[in-house]
């Protein structure tokens, strides 16, 4: 069974006939091409999957697409603004906040939404909310460094 | 000496794409006419196979091919031992092998029809335990494992699969000389090495017949000669291609479901991806030995040690395939001597077959076992002879001309520094609260060896190209490369560029693992650089007057013709004299209500090279330490009966970004290492050590000692009951 979603991704609109059993993820990676969200343990534990579901953090891999139907997601492939990297993309890059990047567009998407709510928190502000974002490279010392940077870089 | 280049704290800049999502690992490669494989596995440990129904799911809609072992040539794979089936054929041996495998139009589509699959099975009898696997009249899991390519030759028991020896001296007479002789037995828990991407791969046939693979694979020329022998095709026909991969930590080098696709892209006519699942790759990845380990050391009435005698035996659980020595063994299984000089050794390390998943390298193979049962050993040897266990390692540490239990002689031995640093740093000698404990253990590193091509060359712009074939599995070797590139040849690190290339381009490599490419493409790198200044040189010097840019020089050499670029292939075959110390301390508290251990602090001292970028040297020291962490207090994939109970990352507990502690990191610069500039190696240096210095802190803090990993809070919560009730000691000790 199939049904025509319309989802604005990154800013674009897109309409999707999807399976009713796609997941948020597969659609994303499979039917519009953006591969940057990843699939790690595939059960909503890991965060390599995160977006934005209407500026709220979600794990795409345990959400149906059709969930999504008329709604906003950003994506890491969302992020950068004309060309020029987020100020928490360039802070993962500087403090050496990710090591093989297979868990980075989760860690980023959710450090954005992280800044977005709190613009300047705490160690443990940061650890509470990064919580549900594994890292197996970094040991997430450099992680906590890197979103430490990204706030003092935004702050105006 | 001073570097421009070498040694700044540069970020990770050849990973910009990591962070925009735009790097494309194997998973996300697509081509025209993509389909997805899937396998069926084994639902039961040991068991015939009577019977295969495909047909209900050869006729689901969207289905293109289901291939049994009949369908496939009689081959088996491996990396060093071959004894592993493609696809079952007559008898699985673990829950978890697989038995048919699909090709349909989505992956939604395939695991409808693996579901679709009906199999009749007969149980046999199996075993779990590597203990009782090599009993006499234990069920034998393969009629004649010798008979296996590659297969080592000695052989106690059919279910062993290797024998890895080490000797020093004469352990009996060795033992005879102690006055004091201790015994202990540990065990260590079977551990995924928790990349987060699982194995992926795609196989595609082009149109003159060549076999396109893309995978997450370290070793891609190794994978060549593996792919022509599983598929039966001449390596040539065969182009790896290289991906960033999500993490390897070791577990990343087989062949994996790599001959399924190219046999279902065969069947199909179309290019096949093939993504394990996460529950596929803790069920059948190829995860960290579990290991039985005994001790016994004899030590003098000075608390020298005189002999010692090590006996392992790794579940390596149903096939052997996965392991890459020439032993088919684990070479970490040479830590049993530890630090130490030990003038009397013998270590014997067993391979065993059981019906559990088979088990694989793991970042430091087979050394967090073994590190965790010698150094917690060692203190418990120190506290009956009531010594501090610092100073027991103190007497009994390696020192220049000692000799390693693999026969290697060591030179600027930095064991007692590094020790005494890690004590400094972490108040070793401080008064501690109740129920608060340190503990220290020690391990030590090879540098790693190999070969490496590298290749550089002048662009008529003025910049450099350095081409390699090394996987990017996420250390950023890369940077390190660029950086030794621009180093030699004096130019700004964004004026050179790294090209990573196909097994096409180069004629082989020993690819990313065993701590080796800061050294061997490192030095690869440097001796390409070199010949490219000298013939910079040659070339500015021809054209008379002074060259006023590379460009020009560049530019110049084009016009007649030749392109200046240079090619080195590095060869390191044996390790060196050097080796790299590491010592940490852990300081715990431990609830008494709870047993709960909760680390407060931890100190890792690190005796190294040239650091090339600290950043990244750094970044393997936190993660390697949070990974030992893991290992310490929660990581265990579970099995009841050879059925994996932690079929979630989630079960399987790894460390969380909550679960880290204070970390104080201490290193010794000693540039004497065999790498470029003089680095040594760090890939490894932090993770084997965490373990025992945990359980030597819980030791201190509370005196339950946990004998087995992961130390959770029941353990000790129960050691400290038991404590309560028997306070005679329980630890095996006998006077010779």
């Amino acid at each position: 069974m199939t049904r025509v979603i319309r989802l604005t991704v990154n800013g674009t609109s897109h309409d999707v006939e999807v399976p009713t059993y796609r997941t948020l993820l597969d659609c994303l990676r499979y039917d519009l091409g953006l591969t940057g969200s990843k699939e790690g343990c595939g059960v909503g534990v890991c965060g390599a999957c995160t977006v934005l579901l209407d500026g709220k953090m979600i794990s795409s891999c345990i959400a149906l697409a059709v969930f999504a139907d008329g709604r906003a997601v950003t994506t890491v492939e969302g992020l950068a603004e004309d060309e020029r990297l987020h100020p928490v993309q360039q802070a993962f890059v500087d403090s050496g906040g990710f090591q093989c990047g297979i868990c980075t567009p989760g860690q980023v998407v959710s450090a954005k939404a992280l800044l977005d709510a709190i613009p300047n928190p705490s160690d443990a502000e940061t650890r509470e909310w990064m919580l549900g974002n594994l890292c197996r490279c970094t040991g997430y010392y450099k992680i906590i460094e890197s979103i430490r940077a990204a706030a003092q870089r935004s702050r105006p | 000496m001073a570097h421009r280049v070498v040694g700044k704290p540069i970020g990770r800049l050849d990973g910009i794409e990591k962070v925009s999502g735009e790097a494309r690992y194997s998973g996300d490669v697509t081509l025209p006419g993509l389909v997805w494989g899937k396998t069926l596995r084994s639902p039961l440990p040991h068991a015939r196979i009577l019977r295969i129904d495909t047909s209900r799911a050869k006729a689901l809609a969207g289905v293109l091919a289901v291939l049994t072992a009949q369908d496939l040539p009689n081959i088996l794979v491996g990396r060093r031992m071959f004894d592993m089936p493609l696809l079952a054929r007559d008898r699985v041996r673990f829950i978890g092998e697989r038995v048919a495998a699909v090709a349909a139009l989505d992956p939604d589509i395939a695991e409808e029809a693996l579901a679709l699959i009906d199999v009749e099975y007969e149980d046999l009898p199996a075993v779990f335990d590597p203990v009782e696997a090599i009993k006499v009249g234990a069920p034998v899991l393969h009629d004649d494992p010798g008979a296996y390519e590659g297969a080592p030759p000695e052989r106690p028991h059919p279910n062993v699969q290797s024998v890895l020896r080490f000797k020093l001296g004469d352990v009996e007479a060795g033992f005879r000389e102690a006055d004091r002789v201790f015994e202990h037995t540990f065990r260590t828990q079977l551990a995924h090495q928790g990349y987060l991407e699982p194995h992926a791969g795609v196989v595609a046939i082009d149109e003159d017949g060549r076999v396109q693979v893309w995978a997450s694979n370290k070793m891609p020329f190794r994978l060549k000669e593996l792919l022509s022998l599983a598929l039966q095709l001449p390596p040539a026909q065969i182009r790896v291609n290289l991906t960033p991969i999500g993490g390897d930590f070791g577990g990343k080098g087989s062949v994996m479901d790599l001959p399924l696709a190219y046999h279902l892209a065969r069947a199909t006519g179309r290019p096949v991806k093939m993504i394990m699942r996460y529950t596929e790759e803790l069920m059948a990845g190829n995860p960290r030995h579990p290991a039985v380990i005994t001790l016994r050391t004899g030590v003098d009435k000075d608390g020298r040690i005189v002999a010692r005698r090590v006996r392992a035996l790794f579940n390596s659980g149903a096939y052997a395939a996965f392991k890459p020595a020439p032993s088919v063994n684990l070479g970490g299984a040479g830590m049993g001597a530890g630090v130490y000089r030990i003038p009397h050794l013998l270590i014997e390390s067993f391979c065993v077959y059981s019906n559990n998943i088979p088990c694989g390298h793991a970042r430091s193979p087979g050394e967090p076992q073994m590190v965790f049962a010698g150094e917690s050993h060692m203190d418990m040897i120190a506290r009956e002879l009531s010594l501090d266990p610092a100073e027991l390692r103190r007497r009994n540490l390696l020192r220049d001309g000692d000799v390693l239990a693999n026969g290697h002689h060591l030179e600027h031995v930095r064991a007692g520094d590094t020790l005494e640093a890690a004590l400094k740093a972490s108040n070793w000698s401080e008064p501690k609260g109740p129920w608060i404990g340190r503990g220290a253990a020690m391990t030590h590193r090879h540098i790693g060896v190999g070969f490496t091509n590298a290749r550089v060359r002048l662009e008529t712009d003025g910049t450099v190209t350095l081409s390699v074939a090394l996987p990017d599995t996420g250390t950023g070797a890369h940077l390190v490369l660029r950086q030794v590139v621009a180093e030699v040849l004096g130019l700004p690190l964004d004026e050179v560029e790294i090209e990573v290339v196909t097994t096409d381009d180069f004629t082989t490599d020993s690819g990313v693992g065993g701590s080796r490419v800061t050294h061997t493409g490192g030095r690869a790198a440097y001796h390409a650089a070199e010949n490219l200044r000298e013939q910079i040189g040659a070339e500015a010097a021809r054209l008379g007057a002074p060259a006023t840019s590379l460009a020009a020089i560049a530019q110049a050499a084009a016009r007649a013709g030749r392109t200046l670029e240079a090619t080195h292939f590095y060869d390191a075959k044996a390790h060196g004299t050097v080796t790299s110390f590491t010592a940490q301390v852990a300081e715990v508290s431990v609830d008494p209500q709870t047993g709960q251990v909760t680390v407060r602090r931890f100190t890792t001292a690190h005796d190294v090279g040239t650091i090339i970028n600290p950043i990244g040297h750094q970044g393997q020291i936190e993660g390697g330490f949070v990974q030992g962490l893991g290992y310490a207090l929660m990581e265990e994939v579970k099995t009841e009966d050879g059925r994996i109970s932690t079929l979630s990352l989630g079960d399987v507990k790894l460390p969380t970004i909550q679960d880290i502690p204070p970390l104080t990191t201490v290193i010794l610069e000693d540039p004497v290492g065999p790498g470029p500039f003089n680095a040594k190696a760090i890939g490894e240096g932090s993770i084997s050590a965490v373990a025992p210095a945990i359980a030597n802190a819980v030791a201190d803090a509370c005196g339950a000692r946990i004998l087995d990993l992961p130390i959770t809070a029941e353990k000790v919560y129960f050691a400290l009951r038991a404590k309560a009730k028997a306070p005679a000691p329980s630890l095996k000790e006998r006077r010779s």
